[in-house]
């Protein structure tokens, strides 16, 4: 019952958020909008025991990406007039066309009495009962564990791929080709 | 879960010395001089650790570390010979490009430094994601590497290419293992092994297209045809001095994790991928030798000779298990003889410089006597003349590829040898017989080369490679006789 009550006001936050983003006149509110929805989710990964998708959730979508969204709106400039004028003419029909593409598909999968494809149903996949495995666990101690010792060395070895993965790019971005820099400076 | 460090030792130290460098570099900007040493301590303290490793596998036999990510064995301690080799020749080759970039040299040396424990990796993984992570690590190092020398723009569209190329070839491996993984639900290459040995999968298209993408995702490495098409751009545009070692480590560790995931993970299904490589391995060496013919550029020469020799090491790795010696021969020797030319190209265009005319060597003979001499000793290597170590290759993998059935692709390969003699011998023959040609335009190419010591000593080496292992084949056969990745 409780998880019921939970689910349901998380809901009404995500897709509330979910709503106001694409309804939003205001960037800034539109962002926002997704913020809601972004938290609302990751209460949803928490009651499902996902504590480490929950976390994730909030520190990479909800703080960094979020955080670069309203950096490029703040710079593009709120307060400049929107035009709604849509640059592509055949957006609509195409989306349209998409939305149509898949609900077929989904209506032909139930006409041929194929639900349980999308539903994952494994006593109508099979026909028997089958023991559903103990779902795994998510929490951040488990996920901690298990990088730290069966996946310790792949997990080192990302750190390397990082350090030659900045290295690199400081060594393409940093030395600009001399010609440039003086073209720069005469044009000061 | 095991930390067995001795299994990841030498590429501890390569990623320390790498880091070391940077560490030095900010807080002291010492002389190339300093560079050098810790360069040079680096890779003597790399050649102790492999060898304390070889000894280890003698006496205790193959054994895994790190809950199964790597595996200490033969063939692993042995690509990790071939690339401190490679590491090694190709630094001293490479030093005065290196010196010349000023205050990236410091950036340079770590690169090759992480590009090779990052293929060494790739010769040791046991575990898909690992060997996923290692290819990642050298592969960036190399695109970098590629366009280090941000002055030419050919560098910058040499690494561009490579990079683009590069990344969509990464895609198709992790799909292959994307795709193995849902099949056999494993990721570890021994488990797979048996999981594939004792289970019959009844619908294998999934897993056999998973097979399929992983040899195309490691073909494109070794640049294999008809994935070698960003060789001959890279080879002809990236700095002179490095791309013997782009070239040789690259091929190294594509073959070697190659070798063990074919071998070990997909030995039950090995009668679904030999022909595969056998198909492979005939179209790299027909295309590669065609396309040879017709280049007037020396390293797009040897960029698509290096198409060839995938195809002829193919050709090993095709027969299975008894090929494996040959293909370990056959790398360990072309590898010497590839960065052996291109330390020769970078001595006749300018260290960064890009592009080698084939006409720059007329005349070569007479003005540079000893330097012609060690190019024409690597020509005929690489043609497979006997009394090379050439030969001596392309001998054990064609034998092995025979007994194992693969009549046709030995047929092929013979011809192709044949019609390989054309372009190697058409250098020699204008490096001896030809008259210089006089107005060649200002810097594109030293008419009389002044190697420095260390190049010397890396020719040296790489004559004495392919000549006395040519004699004396045994000396290294013997060596990788064993060396089976089980």
């Amino acid at each position: 019952m409780v998880e019921l009550i939970l689910f349901v006001v998380l809901s009404t936050v995500v897709i509330g958020g979910a709503l106001s983003m694409i309804l939003g006149r205001n960037p800034v509110y539109a962002a926002m909008g997704m913020l809601a929805t972004l938290f609302g989710l990751a209460v949803i990964y928490v009651i499902q025991l996902a504590h480490f998708v929950a976390v994730v959730q909030v520190i990479v979508y909800a703080g960094a990406v979020m955080t670069l969204f309203l950096f490029v709106i703040m710079f593009i400039g709120v307060d400049k007039a929107q035009s709604l004028d849509e640059g592509l003419a055949w957006q609509r029909p195409a989306v349209l066309g998409v939305v149509a593409a898949i609900l077929a598909m989904v209506g032909g999968l139930v006409l041929s009495g194929r639900w349980e494809w999308i539903t994952a149903d494994r006593v109508a996949l099979s026909g028997q009962v089958i023991e559903i495995p103990v779902p795994p666990n998510g929490t951040i101690e488990s996920i901690g564990e298990s990088l730290i010792n069966r996946w310790l060395l792949p997990f080192e070895a990302t750190a390397v791929l990082l350090i030659i993965a900045s290295v690199g790019a400081i060594v393409l971005a940093f030395y600009r080709p001399r010609r440039l820099q003086s073209v720069g400076d005469d044009a000061e | 879960m095991d930390l067995f460090y001795l299994s990841v030792a030498t590429e501890i130290v390569l990623v320390a010395g790498a880091v070391l460098v940077l560490m030095v570099d900010v807080f002291k900007a010492p002389s190339a001089k300093v560079h050098a040493s810790i360069a040079g301590a680096t890779l003597v303290t790399a050649v102790g650790l492999t060898i304390w490793q070889w000894d280890r596998v003698v006496d205790v036999g193959p054994s895994s570390g790190f809950a199964g990510m790597v595996q200490l064995d033969r063939p692993a301690v042995i690509v990790k010979f071939i690339l401190v080799g490679v590491a090694a020749m190709g630094l001293a080759a490479a030093w005065e490009m290196m010196v010349s970039l000023g205050p990236r040299l410091a950036e340079g040396l770590s690169l090759v430094f992480v590009a090779t424990a990052g293929f060494m990796m790739m010769g040791s993984g046991a575990n898909l994601i690992m060997i996923f992570l290692a290819l990642e690590i050298g592969s960036i190092a190399l695109y970098v590497l590629a366009g280090i020398a941000r002055e030419s723009s050919t560098a910058d569209e040499a690494a561009l290419k490579y990079f683009l190329l590069g990344a969509f070839a990464s895609a198709i491996f992790v799909y292959g293992i994307a795709l193995v993984f849902a099949s056999t639900g494993r990721l570890d290459v021994y488990e797979i092994g048996a999981f594939l040995g004792a289970n019959i999968v009844l619908k294998p298209a999934v897993l056999l297209i998973g097979i399929s993408l992983i040899i195309v995702g490691l073909a494109f490495k070794v640049t294999a045809a008809p994935f070698h098409s960003w060789a001959p751009d890279v080879y002809q545009g990236a700095p002179a001095g490095i791309v013997g070692f782009m070239a040789a480590a690259a091929k190294v560790g594509g073959f070697a994790a190659m070798v063990r995931i074919l071998n070990v993970a997909f030995a039950r299904y090995e009668f679904a991928w030999s022909g595969g490589l056998g198909a492979l391995a005939a179209f790299s060496v027909v295309l590669g030798t065609l396309f040879a013919i017709q280049q007037s550029d020396f390293r797009r020469l040897l960029a698509y000779s290096g198409v060839a020799h995938a195809g002829f090491i193919l050709t090993g790795v095709a027969a299975g298990v008894d090929g494996l010696p040959g293909v370990w021969f056959y790398l360990a020797t072309y590898v010497a003889m590839l960065i052996g030319s291109f330390t020769i190209a970078a001595l006749m265009g300018s260290p960064t410089g890009s592009g080698l005319s084939i006409s720059a060597f007329a005349g070569f003979g007479k003005r540079s006597p000893v330097l012609a001499g060690s190019l024409a000793v690597f020509m005929f290597g690489m043609s497979g003349l006997p009394l090379t170590s050439g030969f001596v290759g392309k001998f054990s993998v064609f034998t092995q590829a025979w007994i194992a059935g693969f009549e046709w692709l030995v047929v092929v390969g013979l011809l192709a040898s044949v019609a390989g003699f054309f372009f190697y011998l058409k250098l020699i023959v204008t490096m001896y017989f030809e008259a210089p040609v006089l107005a060649e335009a200002p810097g594109t190419a030293t008419l009389k080369p002044e190697p420095s010591f260390v190049v010397k000593v890396v020719l040296a080496f790489a004559v004495l490679v392919t000549l006395v292992l040519g004699a004396f084949p045994s000396l290294l056969l013997d060596f990788v006789a064993d060396a089976l990745p089980f």
